[in-house]
């Protein structure tokens, strides 16, 4: 057997496991389902052939049994004996640091600052940071940006975690200042590259010109539309822009 | 000869009032060329263009126009991946992995823009065979398709999810098998489609609905890319263009056959629930290698090699579409998200569907293709420059655009976290080489399996022999358990012995 073989089946051994639990978990989850004639609201599911239930237990047990099968593959090609060790399963630090690093930041930017901070603002923070962090892979980069990008994120998650609170600016403000801080360090760094040269604009123009596209050609919901830049260009299209060709 | 002029006459319709109408060559172009450049960057796949475009134009613009867009994308990309595989030796779309074994020695050979050029005309070729295939075909297994009913459903859309795993699994098919089911769970999120009974929402009103297929979409297809393409990498030496990018028509008229078999290859192979353009390449190009005289020249520059490949490709497009509108069950991942578009339009692909809808698709893709072979001749240079763009440069750019997509499908901030949820959970699995176009097959075909094997068990009384005494039935019934088995080692061990008895 191969070396990506062996490492195959020694990720094989911890998946079939992860998947042998999420099985056994949602069959016990499905036993909150009237499986034999329950009585909901006063109304019987009557057979056992009309439940609700009836296909999810075929699909966990079908599932459950598939993961037997392939732990029982793993242990067999020696999956099990190679998956207690880092190497065994072919993960090495420097692409953990890689991984580690656009997690937090994808993180990040979904659940902390799309919802909170202006979308051109977070956007432009997350494009700044993802191209400055991974263009020459280095570890260092990687974190710097990571940790713009999460310093941004927990300040916004942190003050204004109720829904209610989004609509405050002080999270903009900060993505805005960590934001034009990123990019003079990375411009600083940027001699002769013309990739992190470019950075700048494309971070500016990209989420500009989508959010526009989508929030006044589509006319479609766009994230945080209070935010501290839309809000202006809202107000702007609305006010200044529009009513030169309504008129 | 009744049905051929109606059909001929139906389309001729269509095809004139979506030509006579000028905002059909706006959305033709941009479209197009999105495709195309998603194709050429390699890390970006037809799916995922077809994927994103579907946020952007899925439910915002007239049904018409959001055909075009996305049907045009699809043509385009899948196109698209042959500039990379030639110029790169790298595939911009899994579909063109068979192209680079041939297209890439052609171009270090100084043939370049004749390569360039033959990809141009036979994916063009490809594309109307795999159209032409879905105008008489789609009607044909209409007309089958009324007399199938729910038993029939259920195990035709088995049969998709299980297929496509054992089919799109590198390693082990079981692999493949877990991939479906995993979808077909998802499926079961939200209230269930016969008693309206809750399934594992754990409380929370969002997930009664269940979970949305486009930012499951972005998730398994975007994410996963943009976590693994964010890496320092070189961009690859791209071979400078030799010769002009012009069909060479004696090369199209002496390969012709070739042509004509790698467009039906592809529209079969495509027509197959839940099967890609990547195995169409693949399986015309290992047919064109064993059948041809010049079997010996494929992975060395043939020019008969490309053809097979390219031709099979686009074919399969056409193809991906028959089993999408007459069953409602996808051909392609592409096909796949665009089930996606359809179902947010609140169209319902399957027997039931509008007619008219059919003639237009299959109106669009005649378009669609015209100008992809128009953009193929004519700008092939700027997609050229296209290709020096590092991954780092535009995978950012997609995440946002995948966000703001995501986000306006519907489901607003919820559905980015269920979005970053598959997308995570999609990279895992790619990691493990468990695929994920079985997973998108599932979700999409997981209500529909539900609803029909319940209706069926309810219609017959809990009999579970309706599920073999219909002809039709018996035959998929017979179909998904020699699928199973085929992949069982007792049994492949069983088949071998009597296969060598007989030899």
């Amino acid at each position: 057997m191969d070396e990506d073989t062996e490492i195959m089946r020694a990720r094989d051994f911890w998946g079939a496991l992860v998947l042998m639990g999420l099985s056994v978990f949602f069959l016990w989850r499905t036993m909150d389902i009237p499986l034999w004639g329950g009585n909901r609201a006063g109304v019987s599911s009557a057979a056992w052939y009309n439940s609700a239930a009836i296909v999810p237990l075929g699909i966990f047990s079908a599932l459950l049994a598939l993961s037997v099968t392939l732990l029982v593959i793993s242990i067999r090609a020696g999956g099990a004996a190679r998956a207690l060790s880092a190497a065994g399963t072919g993960w090495n630090p420097d692409e953990t640091v890689r991984f580690g690093a656009i997690g937090v930041m994808l993180f990040f930017y979904i659940v902390a600052l799309v919802p909170r901070v202006d979308f051109v603002l977070s956007s432009g923070l997350l494009i700044t940071a993802l191209t400055f962090g991974f263009h020459r892979g280095l570890r260092r980069r990687m974190a710097l940006a990571a940790g713009a990008v999460a310093f941004c994120g927990g300040y916004a998650l942190i003050l204004h975690l109720p829904q209610s609170e989004w609509a405050a600016h002080d999270d903009d403000w900060v993505a805005l200042i960590v934001w034009v801080a990123l990019t003079v360090v990375m411009l600083r760094r940027a001699r002769g590259d013309r990739v992190l040269k470019a950075v700048p604009y494309i971070a500016v123009i990209a989420p500009l010109v989508l959010v526009s596209a989508m929030a006044f050609g589509f006319r479609q919901n766009v994230p945080n539309r209070g935010g501290l830049l839309f809000k202006q260009i809202e107000y702007h299209y609305y006010v200044t822009i529009r009513p030169i060709w309504r008129s | 000869m009744d049905f051929v002029l109606t059909q001929l006459s139906g389309f001729a319709g269509a095809f004139t009032d979506l030509a006579l109408d000028p905002l059909t060559y706006a959305y033709l172009i941009i479209s197009v060329f999105l495709g195309i450049t998603f194709g050429a960057l390699p890390g970006l796949t037809a799916t995922l263009a077809v994927t994103i475009l579907t946020g952007f134009f899925g439910n915002k613009i007239p049904l018409d126009y959001s055909l075009i867009a996305l049907l045009g994308a699809y043509v385009g990309a899948i196109y698209g991946g042959s500039y990379p595989a030639i110029l790169l030796n790298i595939p911009g779309t899994a579909a063109s992995a068979a192209s680079a074994m041939d297209g890439h020695p052609l171009a270090r050979a100084g043939r370049g823009g004749e390569a360039l050029g033959l990809t141009t005309t036979a994916s063009f070729i490809g594309t109307l065979i795999g159209t032409t295939a879905l105008l008489v075909f789609v009607w044909l297994l209409l007309l089958l398709s009324q007399n199938i009913a729910s038993p029939e459903k259920a195990l035709l859309a088995l049969f998709g999810i299980l297929l496509s795993g054992t089919l799109m699994s590198e390693d082990l098919v079981i692999k493949g098998w877990i991939s479906g089911l995993i979808g077909l769970a998802m499926a079961m999120v939200g209230l269930d489609p016969l008693l309206s009974e809750p399934r594992y929402t754990f409380g929370w009103s969002y997930m009664l609905s269940g979970f949305q297929v486009v930012p499951v979409l972005m998730g398994a297809f975007a994410i996963p890319q943009i976590i693994e393409g964010m890496r320092h990498m070189n961009t690859g030496q791209v071979i400078q263009l030799k010769g002009r990018i012009a069909p060479n028509m004696a090369a199209i008229r002496r390969y012709m056959p070739t042509i004509a078999r790698s467009g039906v290859i592809g529209t079969g192979v495509g027509a197959l629930p839940g099967v890609g353009e990547d195995v169409a390449g693949w399986v015309s190009y290992g047919v064109g290698k064993s059948v041809s005289k010049e079997g010996s020249k494929f992975g060395k520059g043939s020019l008969e090699g490309l053809l097979s490949s390219e031709t099979a490709n686009n074919a399969c497009i056409g193809g991906a579409l028959i089993p999408l509108l007459v069953l409602g069950i996808p051909g392609s991942p592409p096909a796949a998200a665009l089930m996606g578009a359809f179902k947010i339009n609140n169209i319902i692909p399957g027997p039931t569907i509008d007619p008219e809808i059919i003639l237009r698709v299959v109106a669009i893709m005649v378009l669609a293709s015209l100008t992809m072979f128009i953009m193929g001749l004519f700008t092939a240079r700027v997609f050229i420059r296209i290709l020096r763009l590092p991954q780092v440069v535009f995978l950012p750019v997609v995440m946002v655009l995948t966000t703001i997509g995501s986000f306006s499908v519907g489901g607003g901030i919820n559905d980015l976290y269920l979005m970053l949820g598959v997308g995570f959970a999609a990279y895992f699995m790619n990691l493990l080489k468990i695929p994920i176009a079985p997973l998108v097959i599932g979700v999409i075909l997981g209500g529909l399996f539900d609803e029909t094997f319940r209706r069926s068990l309810l219609i017959s009384g809990g009999d579970l022999t309706v599920f073999a005494l219909r002809p039709v039935a018996a035959i998929l019934l017979g179909l998904n358990v020699a699928l199973v088995l085929s992949q069982v080692p007792l049994v492949k061990r069983a088949y071998m012995k009597l296969k060598g008895r007989a030899a």
